[in-house]
Order: structure tokens, then C-alpha cells, then sequence
């Protein structure tokens, strides 16, 4: 007979920093999933229970039981970096399901950057170049281009 | 080591600074880039892209080499809202813009693969370099003997899209209408494949084309509109 073991949905603290993961953060956290401890022994009669730990309350009907785990957020580095509700599934020992309950609202690390533009007035100029950038010419009029006048230096 | 030779209608010059170069590899760089004309040109009744155009073989038929560059064509006409588009109301396939970059930057790895250190490849104003720094003039839009601006690059590319050279050959896919928003556009990337189509991508949006190649992630854009005025990203690396 197929064992449903309780579901617990947690507040996964250490996925937080994962979740958000920005290079620049430079902080490490271990995820460490509390093991469903606070759920009830399982049930082998049909219809086993269903619940969360936070309501306690539990309905017929389903295979599973849903612990919540505490939702407060969690500081990171000097700022609140928001709660990361997952249900987890366990089937035996095995994790068959993790289904997200809430997530964090965006950061800035995870929201594109606006690229910042300079603006310059137009200048000329010629330099000690190596090649030249540009639309791309046509072989008529490459010959009097200056990549002609570089190609040219250094055959 | 310097070798200049037309291809696809410009010219390609290349300049390999390492003492010891295999001597039949530049015969390979400019062999693999007349094959590309060969297979890719829209130009060429018989070419892979001809025979595509004409329903002769089927999307799903192509080469390898073709499914990447029709993959690159539609990747960015997703990205540019349909601004950037190879295929145009009455007029044939043309996947020029991408097969430039994207075969150049092909034969500057020929060269990488090979061991070359350091070397310049500019293919009609397209440059990849490696092993630099390379000072790498930005053609002034205006002046074709001067400058706009120089660029300090060790490895990666180089492309610049106008109209300065072969007139309004570039299109905004959205309107229809020859693209006149900017002077010209240049694009800096770890690849040619992204530097070019960037660019031209970035050119056929016309002014909100600046940000747009901006906001891709590695490119550094350095861009002229058509009111004379520089626009450009903090990190270009300008010399």
C-alpha cells in the first residue's frame, strides 16, 4: 500500500538567497530543510489527513497534509529580502513535489538594469588606429577607405 | 601576416601578429567565407537560401549552418518587435545581416582553434581581434577619412551599422520604411554574431534602438542620431 507521508510546506530560509541570487551579492547560505517533524504520524487508513501547521486545519479527501512553516522574512545582509513559502511533498523519504506558496516581490538584483547613456557632442578625429569600424563598405570603395591606407602600411 | 581578398562583395582584411602561422590557414578563413556566399547568398539561384526561398527544400530540410542562421534571424526579430525581419513583404529571404557576422565570427574561431594569439579580422568594417589591445577606430559618419571616436578592445568584436556607405539597404521591418533614426551605430561584444545584428538590429529601430542594444547583456553601445548628438554606454571602451 502506497505510504503518503505529511507535506510541509516551509519557510525555506536558505532558498531565499538562491532564489534572489545575484552575483554581487557574495553571501553564502546553506539550505537546510527542517525535517517534517511537526507532522502528524501517517495515516494508513483512506483518507488520510491534510492540514497546515499554521491553520491546523485539515480536510478529507486528499493524500497529502500541508504543514506551514513560520512566514516571517528574512533579513539578508541588512535588508528584508521577503518570504519564500514552498509546500514540499514527501512520499516515503522522497521529496515528490515542491509547489510554491508565495515568493518574494522582485529586487533589484533580479529586475534588468536600465543601461545608463552618455551624451556627447559629436567629434572628429584621427588617430594611430590599428582598424576602422564602420558600415559596411562596398569592395569600389575600399580602395581610397582608410582601412586601405592601413592595410597598405604595414604589407 | 596580412592578407586582404573580396568577398561577398567587401573586402576582408586579416592581420595575424604570431610569428608562427600554419601557412594554409589563410587560405581557410577566406575559403570558408566564399563557401558561405556559395550556400547563403539570396543573390545565387542555386545557394541553400535560394533554393529555401523558392520551396525547393523545407524548413525542416536545411543544413546545420542554415538552422542556426535562420534560428539568429528569428531570435532577433523577436527582440526588436519585428523591426529586425530577413523576410519582407514581396521581396525574398534575406538573411544577410545575420550570415555577416555570424560567419565572420566562424573564421576568427578557425584562428582561435588554430592557436593564432593574436590577430585582426575586418571584414568590411566588422572586426573581431584577439590577444589586443587593438586600437579600433570608430569610421566618422560624416568624414570617411576621420574619426569618431577609438576603441581599446584585447579579444572580442567590433560592427557598425549606417547608411553612410550603401545608403537606405536597411529597413525597420515594423513600417516598411528605410530606418533613418541614427547616423550610424556601433557594437561592442564578446561575439561578431552579437555585435552585427545587434547593430543592424539596433539601426532598423532607429533612436530607441540605442537603449535597446544597451540593455543587451555584454553589449556596449556607441551610437550617432540623426541630430548629430553621441549617445553612448558608460563601458564602451573607449582608448
Amino acid at each position: 500500500m502506497k505510504r503518503a507521508l505529511p507535506v510541509l510546506a516551509l519557510t525555506i530560509a536558505g532558498l531565499v538567497p538562491v532564489w534572489r541570487y545575484a552575483p554581487s551579492l557574495g553571501t553564502a547560505h546553506t539550505a537546510e530543510a527542517a525535517p517534517p517533524a511537526s507532522a502528524p504520524s501517517s495515516s494508513s487508513s483512506p483518507g488520510s489527513s491534510s492540514g497546515s501547521a499554521s491553520s491546523g486545519s485539515s480536510s478529507s479527501g486528499s493524500s497529502t497534509q500541508a504543514v506551514a512553516g513560520s512566514s516571517e522574512p528574512i533579513a539578508l545582509g541588512g535588508f528584508t529580502a521577503g518570504t519564500l513559502r514552498v509546500e514540499v511533498t514527501f512520499e516515503g523519504e522522497k521529496m515528490t513535489a515542491v509547489k510554491l506558496l508565495e515568493q518574494p516581490p522582485p529586487s533589484p538584483q533580479t529586475t534588468e538594469a536600465v543601461p545608463k547613456l552618455i551624451e556627447q557632442t559629436l567629434q572628429a578625429q584621427s588617430a594611430d588606429i590599428d582598424t576602422v569600424s564602420g558600415a559596411t563598405i562596398t569592395s569600389g570603395a575600399y580602395k581610397k577607405s582608410l582601412q586601405a591606407a592601413l592595410d597598405a602600411q604595414g604589407a | 601576416m596580412r592578407r586582404v581578398e573580396h568577398v561577398m562583395g567587401f573586402p576582408v582584411s586579416l592581420r595575424i601578429d604570431d610569428e608562427e602561422v600554419p601557412a594554409a590557414l589563410a587560405d581557410e578563413v577566406y575559403a570558408w567565407l566564399r563557401e558561405v556566399d556559395e550556400r547563403f547568398s539570396p543573390f545565387k539561384p542555386d545557394s541553400e537560401v535560394s533554393r529555401l526561398d523558392r520551396g525547393e527544400i523545407g524548413p525542416g530540410e536545411v543544413s546545420a549552418d542554415l538552422a542556426e542562421v535562420l534560428d539568429l534571424c528569428e531570435e532577433y526579430r523577436l527582440a526588436t518587435g519585428g523591426a529586425f525581419d530577413a523576410r519582407r513583404p514581396g521581396e525574398g529571404f534575406d538573411p544577410c545581416a545575420v550570415v555577416k557576422g555570424w560567419s565572420v565570427q566562424r573564421a576568427a574561431d578557425l584562428l582561435t582553434a588554430a592557436g593564432v594569439r593574436r590577430f585582426c579580422l575586418n571584414a568590411g568594417g566588422d572586426v573581431v581581434v584577439a590577444g589586443g589591445p587593438w586600437r579600433v577606430g570608430i569610421r566618422h559618419p560624416e568624414h570617411a577619412d576621420q574619426l569618431c571616436a577609438v576603441l581599446e578592445i584585447t579579444d572580442g568584436a567590433v560592427a557598425t551599422s549606417g547608411r553612410y556607405e550603401r545608403g537606405d539597404h536597411i529597413v525597420d521591418g515594423r513600417t516598411g520604411r528605410p530606418a533613418t533614426g541614427l547616423l550610424s551605430v556601433t557594437v561592442v561584444a564578446a561575439t561578431l554574431t552579437e555585435a552585427d545584428t545587434a547593430a543592424t538590429a539596433a539601426f532598423a529601430m532607429g533612436a530607441e534602438g540605442v537603449a535597446w542594444a544597451a540593455g543587451r547583456e555584454g553589449c556596449e553601445v556607441f551610437a550617432v542620431d540623426a541630430e548629430r548628438r553621441v549617445l553612448r554606454t558608460e563601458r564602451v571602451p573607449v582608448a
